[in-house]
């Protein structure tokens, strides 16, 4: 959503002339670039529990980040107030990264002067968060635990909370580049707790959006209530493989975190720039088979990760990293940007005015192959079919992940069989990717509320079609 | 005369006479109880790499939290936009939306009896230094400069690809007030330094290693040890490897070992407990785990890391026995829970929780470090870091993949890219050894663990 550039000054009380001050003193010991980035977040929550909405809240925060960069230094501070004063203290306090720091070559800098076409606006709001009163809410929430109870008598108890945040931001630069955008999220999240005699387990699935409280509705409701049942028979009765290494077959959708976290961070420029990165040295090589294309998207209409700017102003775009198999891409900041003489890549990213912006995903997915899903199944002896992920972690030097599985199957002559639960599955980053053999025509991009936790907290969302691994390490009894 | 100097960005008589005024005004615009809770914290951070600047954040933060109790209802709301006009619309809109919701009777301010009365200057437990009034960035930089070893390595059979060493201090500063008259606060300084290491082995791989100390004084931060120990980390995993699969014993260090502890504290809470969220759902009582585990919370210990007179209520925190002998003693449980379930309040978390000594193997050593843990189990796995993995908060079944070192009589090798499995109740029965080497810089007082029979998948 993007509202006429006075909306942004007016609500922070600055102007141009001001900005220019700010900019000049964090500038004032020296550096390359200087930036501003104002917010102002709204956030709204509800909770259901014991079948009764009666908790909630609203929170209000509101602030500057004032940033300097020197070569590859970075000044950081901000301000929870935007009185000159304040902000000129924060600029200061910016600008000691210059001191004592030896001068660097200057570099190219990149300009985006201009606004999107409103037309490519990713995320209109038709009912702005902000304008809806909360009691329109409880019903809804009410009405999801009636629909989830109606289609399993095994569900003990459910906790469901809907979560609005719409953020206000303006970004001005040292090139006088002035942007603004307003960035709703809406997250409707559930978590049922079941049993069958003693046997209790639980599960939690979500919905979030970049939009306004329009998602909600009928089809929002059961499609969520079908996720939080689907498969309760299985995971009841799912136990432990034997571990071992084995072929994975990968469903689609949300077994992208996999994507996300042992390659996706892996092919983030600031570790790549530190030589940190198991990828620092293969830019321009094949990492996977021909046929393979993995992207990072900022484009998706709605998509959580979306973004119309990223947090340095530069516009959202569709960054190809693997192109038939061929690394092509790191994702840049404009400092790692500088730094190897790229253009950026719109992947800056901040979790708020309190943080500086780092190179961060957004949507990040693999294409559709040619393989049809149960031909992936069939062509495994014995392995592991994965359904949903959960707390993945990786080493980024090392290359080294590991993901824990909430749920699949064990698969035995091409077909699935029993349900597997609590186990995990590792291996290594560059060694997975390598060893894919088949991808599966049936792309998909989660709906779910994914957060990445890089340093800070930032909303992604991630994709892949069925995929077959050839090995990897399963964890069991 | 108070001769203490003044902390930096602490909450001024000002701030705290305007929270007392959002009191008054919440109570005003119709809440019937209110709690009100001030924070201010400040941070300052350098990092460098490879010995030279890298970076310089400065931040400073305050809000004011509102949990607003109006006609049987609950609400909570935030902010950190302090004018006078802000506020006064804030909790108008703040009370009318906490109506909308649905009335909730165990929704209360704690009793009276139960709030803490002697955390009145914030200083009572001894956690803010006063040199952090003296800390300059020039001073900073010496420290972090001074920490930093990249200078000094001159690398053999390896390569240094980077090393990143980050410094930082900070103070916090919290006000809690309440309508049934809490008036309370805790302040606390931290110095903190870090290192890591990322290498390459002669055949490219690389690897990383990190260390790190923190402290409330700035004289206990350990300085000279972080970086070259971060380094020692990373040289010790060169050309690891995979051991087979099967049933080991592992010893799991204490830098790590509350990775292990981490989910029992879940299952113990309120909330967990109340939605039969729990793998200890009616273990209060019973005995649950080996004769060895002892569990204790301390967090009214003086000028210790993560130490609290009173919870996120304002009830006044107690030293108390979680799991004695193996038997469940105690709950965490707030006001609103403990009415839900029934059951008598205590406090709403763990602030500090402590494993006490364990040794199955004979008379107990006055030293029950690593190495005698070590020496004692003969054979096993050494876990030195968990790489991801999680634990099944309703059934305890956990799955972590481990990093770490395979030993037997003495002798060690890397190991890495194999998972540990098991269920958390299994687990605890089979403690065999907890040590004495508790790390002074850490919340959670877990020592080096060791455990018999579990099971490794590679």
């Amino acid at each position: 959503m993007i509202y006429s550039s006075t909306y942004y000054t007016d609500l922070f009380g600055v102007d141009v002339p001001t900005m220019e001050q700010i900019i000049a003193t964090a500038l004032g010991h020296g550096g390359d670039y200087a930036d501003l980035f104002f917010e102002r977040t709204v956030s709204r929550n509800l909770l259901l529990r014991d079948s009764e909405v009666s908790s909630g809240g609203a929170h209000v925060d509101y602030g500057v980040g004032i940033r300097v960069l020197k070569g590859d230094k970075t000044g950081y501070a901000y301000s929870e107030s935007t009185r000159l004063p304040d902000m000129l203290a924060a600029a200061r306090a910016a600008s000691a990264i210059a001191q004592g720091v030896p001068p660097t070559e200057p570099r190219p800098t990149v300009s985006f002067r201009g606004m999107p076409n409103p037309a490519a606006d990713r995320y209109p709001m038709q009912k702005d968060w902000r304008d809806c009163p909360m009691d329109t809410f409880p019903p809804l929430l009410q009405d999801l635990e009636a629909r989830i109870r109606r289609r399993d008598e095994r569900v003990m108890k459910v906790i469901a909370m809907l979560t609005s945040q719409v953020s206000d931001v303006l970004m001005f630069n040292v090139q006088g580049e002035l942007k603004y955008d307003t960035r709703p999220m809406g997250t409707l999240a559930v978590s049922v707790i079941y049993g069958q005699g003693k046997n209790i387990q639980n599960n939690h699935v979500s919905r979030s959006f970049r939009c306004g409280a329009e998602m909600l509705g009928d089809a929002l409701l059961d499609e969520l209530a079908d996720e939080a049942v689907r498969g309760i028979t299985n995971r009841l009765e799912a136990r432990r493989p034997k571990g071992g290494k084995m072929p994975v077959v990968m469903g689609a959708g949300a077994s992208g975190i996999l994507l996300h976290e042992a390659m996706g961070h892996a092919f983030e420029a600031d570790f790549n720039r530190k030589g940190q990165s198991i990828f620092s040295d293969r830019m321009g090589t094949r990492v996977c088979r021909e046929g393979i294309t993995i992207v990072d998207d900022a484009t998706l209409p709605g998509n959580r990760g979306s973004l119309n700017f990223d947090d340095e102003g530069v516009p959202g775009q569709r960054t190809c990293m693997v192109e038939d198999g061929i690394l092509t891409s790191f994702l840049h900041d404009r400092l790692s940007a500088a730094h190897y003489g790229v253009k950026p890549t719109g992947n800056g990213r901040r979790e708020s005015f309190r943080f500086n912006p780092i190179p961060r995903m957004r949507a990040t997915y693999m294409e559709s192959g040619d393989a049809r899903p149960e031909d992936l199944i069939a062509a495994v002896k014995k392995g592991i079919y994965v359904d949903e992920f959960a707390n993945g972690q990786v080493k980024i030097g090392e290359g080294d992940f590991t993901f824990y599985v909430k749920s699949g199957f064990l698969i035995e002559d091409g077909r699935l069989t029993r349900p597997v639960t609590d186990i995990n599955i590792i291996g290594n980053g560059p060694q997975a990717l390598a060893d894919i053999q088949a991808v599966g025509n049936d792309g998909k991009v989660d709906p779910g509320a994914w957060t990445c936790g890089k340093e800070q907290q930032v909303p992604v969302s991630c994709g892949i079609p069925t995929v077959l691994v050839r090995e990897l390490t399963v964890g069991g009894e | 005369m108070n001769s203490e100097p003044i902390i930096p960005w602490s909450i001024t008589p000002e701030e705290e006479a305007l929270a007392g005024d959002c009191l008054s005004r919440a109570l005003a615009c119709g809440a019937d109880g209110v709690r009100i809770t001030l924070n201010k914290s400040l941070m300052d951070l350098i990092l460098l790499r490879n010995g030279s600047m890298d970076k310089v954040t400065h931040s400073g933060d305050r809000s004011m939290t509102f949990c607003l109790f109006v006609g049987g209802r609950f609400g909570t709301f935030s902010t950190n936009r302090f004018e006078a006009d802000e506020l006064e619309r804030f909790l108008t809109e703040a009370v009318a939306t906490t109506r909308m919701l649905a009335p909730d009777s165990w929704r209360k301010l704690p009793e009276p009896s139960r709030l803490v009365h002697d955390a009145v200057t914030g200083r009572e437990l001894g956690l803010c230094d006063p040199a952090y009034a003296a800390m300059t960035p020039e001073e900073r930089i010496r420290l972090v400069r001074e920490a930093s070893c990249f200078e000094r390595i001159r690398p053999e059979g390896y390569t240094l690809i980077s090393e990143e060493t980050e410094y930082s201090d900070s103070v916090s500063d919290l006000l809690i007030l309440d309508s049934n008259g809490l008036h309370a606060r805790h302040t606390e300084t931290s110095f903190e330094l870090g290192c890591e290491y990322t290498i390459a082995d002669p055949d490219g791989h690389k690897i990383s290693g990190y260390w790190w100390d923190s402290a409330p004084m700035r004289a206990d931060l350990q300085t000279a040890s972080v970086c070259p120990t971060a380094l020692e980390r990373a040289l010790a995993q060169m050309g690891s490897d995979q051991v087979p699969g099967g049933k080991y014993t592992v010893v799991v260090e204490n830098e790590v070992a509350s990775k292990l502890l981490n989910p029992l504290l879940g299952a113990l809470s309120g909330y967990s407990l109340q939605q039969n969220n729990s793998f200890l759902t009616d273990s209060l009582g019973k005995k649950v785990f080996c004769e060895g585990f002892t569990l204790r919370d301390i967090p009214r210990t003086t000028g210790a890391n993560g130490t609290r007179y009173f919870d996120s209520e304002g009830v006044a925190t107690r030293n108390t026995d979680i799991i004695t002998g193996g038997v469940v003693r105690n709950y965490f449980l707030n006001t609103y829970i403990a009415g839900k379930m029934g059951l008598d309040p205590t406090q709403e978390d763990c602030f500090k929780p402590l494993v006490m000594p364990w040794w199955s193997f004979g008379p107990q050593p006055a030293q029950m470090g690593r190495e005698e843990i070590l020496s004692a189990c003969g054979e096993g796995i050494l876990v030195t870091g968990f790489n991801g993995g999680n634990c099944n908060s309703a059934t305890g079944d956990f799955s972590y993949g481990i990093e770490g070192f395979a030993f037997k009589d003495g002798e060690r090798r890397p190991v890495h890219g194999m998972v540990m499995t098991g269920n958390m109740i299994h687990l605890w029965n089979n403690l065999i050894a907890a040590g004495t080497d508790i790390r002074p810089c850490m919340n959670k007082q877990v020592p080096t663990l060791a455990f018999k029979d579990i099971d490794f998948s590679a």
